[in-house]
């Protein structure tokens, strides 16, 4: 068997109680990873994922935050901290779509969208990076999306916060390369998920028609590149942003 | 004005705050002389301030707000008093002597720009900043 060498270390998820979150999650705590996940608003949804991860003898914890709330998320990020005495990889991975022709947009669909996507990966990464700079480790993932590349009607707040969240990963990667802290992105294409239900619904066909595997993913497949990702197999991998997306053509 | 800071003062946190820059900078605590050149002396880079920050934080429950060297340095006066275009005016410069007094004075360029102010920074730098923070805890 090769050794991932996640056993014992700790990781921070954020929007961690469903979809592609969820599958993180899951498969970190699986390796032997403390992993606390930070969700917004799905009480039952983030205790249905800790009692699941409890009855199989892994150590999955939440927090509720909001990751708007920079104060909120330094206080969430010191709680682990305090708890975990270190904090070895962060998934930031929540996010929101709120999909409009850009005229019919209200100006909250545009802001909150940018606030949750881009502001909160900020105020997270804000909060975590200290630790990781001062252990001289630490691995970072972005979970980002195909449409940070390639277009999509309907998708140009959510695009464009993507897009951030690629040239972002890119810069902090250059930034703390000289500790040995990696950071990377994950772009998954159309997931089957709850937050991808209404584009799947909405243009299923023309969007089977773009991939080439003529099928959606699956959370776990891109659980798998995270994993990758923040395993010693990636050590030597940083500022690239990997597709998981079966293949998504430009029309 | 600036605030005063006795060298009694600076001696009292130096020990911990050397001990602490020496495991930031990965170099021997005999190399954290109160007087040397952070970037000049020991190599540091910018990413090595801000563990030096984050040690210190730790090491002495203490915040440090970022950017604060500066701002300490700056003191009264307003942005535009103490440097134009990202150059140190002649009273800027002054305050900043003022302020980093334990530098060499043949350490200061002229003109200086704000940009090369961290290469003036030593150890003693940080044990002020340390007792200032210190000083804002208590009164908080």
């Amino acid at each position: 068997m090769l050794d991932s060498g996640l056993a014992g270390r700790t990781a921070i998820v954020t929007g961690g109680s469903r979809g592609i979150g969820r599958a993180i999650v899951e498969l970190l705590a699986a390796e032997g990873v403390d992993v606390t996940f930070f969700f917004r608003d799905n009480v039952a949804a983030a205790d249905a994922v800790v009692a699941g991860g409890a009855a199989r003898g892994a150590r999955i914890a939440s927090d509720q935050v909001d990751i708007r709330n920079a104060q909120a998320c330094a206080a969430a990020v010191g709680r682990v901290a305090d708890r975990c005495g270190r904090i070895d990889i962060l998934v930031n991975n929540a996010g929101m779509i709120r999909d409009n022709q850009l005229a019919a947009f209200a100006d909250e669909d545009v802001q909150i969208v940018l606030d949750t996507n881009v502001g909160g990966v900020f105020n997270v990464t804000r909060a975590v990076v200290p630790h990781m700079i001062v252990q001289r480790a630490g691995k970072i993932v972005n979970v980002s999306s195909v449409a940070g590349e390639k277009g999509g009607r309907g998708q140009t707040n959510y695009a464009a916060s993507k897009g951030a969240i690629n040239a972002f990963t890119r810069s902090l990667a250059v930034e703390l390369a000289p500790r040995k802290i990696t950071v990377n992105g994950v772009a998954p294409g159309v997931i089957e998920t709850e937050m991808s239900q209404p584009v799947r619904d909405l243009a299923g066909d023309d969007v089977l028609a773009r991939i080439l595997l003529k099928r959606y993913g699956k959370a776990e497949e891109v659980a798998y590149a995270v994993w990758f990702l923040t395993s010693r197999f990636a050590d030597y991998v940083t500022g690239e942003v990997f597709n998981v997306d079966g293949g998504f053509k430009m029309e | 004005m600036q605030p005063t800071i006795t060298k009694e003062e600076i001696m009292q946190v130096y020990p911990k705050v050397a001990a602490t820059m020496a495991d930031a900078l990965g170099c021997d605590v005999e190399d954290i002389v109160l007087d040397v050149s952070l970037i000049e002396g020991l190599d540091a880079e910018s990413i090595d301030f801000l563990d030096m920050v984050f040690r210190l934080e730790r090491a002495f429950k203490i915040k440090i707000p970022r950017g604060k060297i500066i701002d300490n340095a700056r003191g009264d006066l307003t942005e535009a008093e103490f440097e134009q275009k990202g150059v140190l005016t002649p009273v800027g410069l002054a305050q900043l002597k003022a302020y980093l007094s334990e530098v060499p004075a043949e350490r200061f360029r002229e003109p200086m720009k704000v940009a090369d102010i961290a290469r003036l920074f030593t150890p003693e730098t940080f044990c002020k900043l340390v007792i200032m923070a210190q000083r804002e805890t208590k009164t908080a």
